[in-house]
């Protein structure tokens, strides 16, 4: 078995399963009133009440993702690890640096491709995260004017309310096709990963995939790792990150061979495969 | 005098013999006169359901009449030369004379009835010349006319549509004399109107006085139709004739809505059956759109589609359309038969009205809550100041999305591209 890195303690797992539900649901209902005559908002407006039943869920998930903003706001201020992913996050020049040089390797200016090692979150993750708390920001405070209308109305023109309708609704294509154009290609569509870096759901990252996506933070790690440098391990995060990794090595201690989705994959790869060289008995 | 003084009493005897006249001349009378009225002398003849004639064309008709149903019809007690008082045929001219032929007249009798019969269009289809346009005895029947009622007769009201349907529901007749292909009898049977059992055709129609569509005296000639609902919707019509549509109507704009416009004609449906077109659910979408949406009268009433598009592209508008049966529509603000203009003081859209209106739904709205314009477009040569913010909004958001989406995708291509490369070498 391969070392594996943890990169997703459970806690964050839980919110990131939570905020992608809360945004599926958000853009579904959402886009059905923009576009509440298209073919695929049918099953909502065959509903008896549905429009009425979607205009509640939409409020229902904007107030969950906002209770889940605060929560990870807490998370960030409040725990060490939180605090390590804000230091790690901040943009700096070496991500632009980053950039440039994966720009040169796609346009084949560096040849061979120059390998890249990339920090514990490199500058597409950067990108994405920070776009992710400005679209946060944009569509609460815009979102909570037009559910709070009357109250909007009593202090600002009507026109007001119409620019928070339009950037709300823009706001809501740029964050949709973000996320499928830049999350879901880092994650499911790039070569390397395909078809899905599983660390949504295991938590942790291979050392090949280390390796290709975070260099510099294998490096740092197997540095620490050696003594050379004695700062907080990952072990000490705080909300029991560790949980799943160590009754995995638990498992294994014992003989056993944990279940992993992996694993499930490969039954699934070998059956297809089992399946076309079948030729008949 | 003389034989009176005469004191001769022979005279006397006339005293005794006239009653005796009288009482003869009475009875003989009456006799004559049962004879007649139970036309036995007719029936001996025509109660032989085989009693034919050739006319003029070489074509059998039948001259059986049913005895039983003369009796009980409601001519009953008339002679049979009451109504045939001249019959031209060799058989019936034993007294010598040929009388000239007229046809049956119920004109001498019902003289009111046939004096609006004369005016209205049935007649004057005749006096034309056509074939199959109704006489009397189309609608009433002939022999065996029952009052109207009876509910056995062809003009009670449960029978109307019958009667009238034996022309109009043909969709052979309807073609050939040009009715525009229109077969109300199913329509109107499922109608509101209809399945009452209490309305019927002549309600709408009239009945002997029953006139052409483009009569200016017709019931249903367009500017009269508000006052034909009237008749039994008296305070919708009070409500019409004074709204913006219901004036111009009246003043003979024949863009101008009148009831027919939004609610249909013989087809009217209750406004809950999602059938009819003044049902919520239809109402922005088919009903109002279908003039205010429309190029040619906007053009002429200088009150441009815009509302419109503008309502669909609003949040109540795309509410609306996704089904949303809370979320206004036209009506919600501008009022249905009461329809006014937003300078008229009475209007709902009235600036002193609007806050109420939005009030209606948005119990807490302030003043200020109204005082926006609401009908906008968003567009950066729009009119208002909050139109063009909206429009430039747009276009800056648009540009953005284009650069950044643009810009990633370009980015991520390349990155796929230069690694599926590497694969292969």
């Amino acid at each position: 078995m391969t070392k594996k890195y943890l990169r997703m303690t459970l806690n964050e797992r839980l919110q990131h399963i939570n905020l992608a539900v809360n945004f599926t649901l958000l853009v579904i209902t959402g886009f059905a009133l923009s576009y509440s005559t298209a073919f695929w908002v049918s099953p909502i407006t065959d509903l008896p009440m549905g429009m009425t039943f979607r205009g509640f869920l939409h409020r229902l998930c904007g107030v969950a993702t906002v209770f889940l903003g605060g929560y990870h706001l807490l998370y960030l201020a409040f725990t060490p690890r939180g605090r390590g992913i804000v230091k790690d996050m901040i943009p700096g020049l070496q991500d632009a640096k980053d950039l440039l040089e994966t720009l040169k390797n796609n346009f084949f200016i560096n040849r061979p491709a120059k390998e890249l090692k990339m920090p514990r979150f490199n500058f597409r993750e950067k990108l994405e995260y920070l776009g992710l708390i400005w679209g946060t920001i944009v569509m609460t405070v815009t979102g909570f004017i037009l559910w709070f209308k009357t109250e909007w109305l009593q202090f600002f023109p009507l026109w007001a309310w119409d620019v928070a309708r339009a950037i709300h609704f823009y706001e809501a294509i740029l964050a949709t096709l973000t996320i499928i154009v830049w999350h879901f290609y880092s994650v499911i569509f790039n070569p390397d990963i395909y078809p899905m870096s599983w660390a949504w759901i295991t938590g942790d990252l291979t050392e090949h995939e280390m390796k290709e996506e975070h260099g510099l933070e294998l490096e740092k790690i197997k540095a620490r790792e050696k003594g050379e440098l004695k700062e907080f391990g990952e072990a000490a995060a705080v909300g029991g990150g560790r949980v799943y990794a160590i009754r995995r090595e638990k498992i294994e201690k014992e003989g056993g061979k944990p279940l992993s989705l992996r694993g499930f994959y490969g039954i699934v790869q070998r059956f297809n495969e089992t399946i076309k060289n079948w030729k008949g008995t | 005098m003389k034989w009176r003084e005469d004191g001769s009493k022979a005279w006397m005897c006339l005293w005794g013999v006239l009653p005796v006249f009288l009482v003869l001349g009475l009875v003989l009378g009456w006799m004559a006169g049962v004879a007649w009225s139970d036309n036995s002398l007719c029936f001996g003849c025509h109660k032989d359901e085989s009693l034919t004639k050739q006319d003029a064309r070489g074509k059998s008709i039948s001259l059986f009449v049913s005895e039983p149903g003369v009796k009980n019809s409601v001519h009953g007690k008339l002679s049979c030369w009451d109504c045939h008082t001249h019959i031209k045929d060799d058989k019936h001219a034993e007294g010598g004379q040929k009388a000239a032929d007229k046809k049956v007249n119920c004109a001498s009798c019902h003289e009111k009835a046939d004096k609006e019969y004369q005016q209205g269009l049935h007649s004057k289809m005749i006096m034309k010349g056509m074939e199959r346009a109704a006489n009397c005895y189309d609608c009433h029947g002939e022999h065996n006319i029952l009052p109207s009622k009876n509910n056995k007769s062809m003009t009670h009201v449960s029978n109307i549509d019958k009667t009238c349907n034996r022309c109009h529901g043909d969709a052979v007749f309807v073609k050939e004399h040009a009715l525009g292909a229109a077969l109300p009898k199913e329509e109107f049977r499922k109608s509101v109107h209809g399945k009452t059992g209490e309305i019927t055709c002549t309600n709408c129609h009239g009945s002997h006085s029953l006139r052409s569509l483009i009569d200016p005296k017709s019931t249903i000639f367009r500017s009269n139709i508000p006052q034909t609902c009237g008749v039994c919707h008296p305070d919708i019509t009070k409500q019409f004739t004074e709204s913006v549509h219901g004036v111009l109507a009246a003043r003979g704009r024949s863009d101008s809505p009148t009831c027919t416009t939004c609610h249909g004609f013989h087809g009217i449906k209750a406004k809950v059956d999602p059938d009819s077109p003044v049902n919520e659910r239809r109402i922005a979408l088919t009903t109002c759109p279908q003039c205010h949406a429309a190029e040619r009268i906007s053009k002429e009433y200088k009150i441009t589609t815009t509302p419109v598009s503008s309502y669909y592209d609003s949040f109540h508008g795309l509410s609306y359309r996704g089904g949303d049966t809370f979320s206004a529509n036209c009506a919600s603000c501008h009022g249905v038969h009461d329809i006014q203009p937003s300078s008229n003081p009475k209007s709902m859209i009235h600036k002193d009205n609007l806050q109420k209106t939005c009030g209606n739904c948005h119990p807490r709205a302030s003043e200020n809550f109204a005082k926006g314009k609401i009908h906008v477009v968003a567009s950066i040569k729009g009119e208002e100041f909050g139109e063009k913010v909206v429009g430039w909004v747009r276009i800056i958001y648009i540009l953005l999305i284009v650069a950044v989406i643009g810009g990633l995708t370009f980015f991520n291509f390349m990155d796929w591209l230069r690694k599926t490369i590497d694969r292969v070498h």
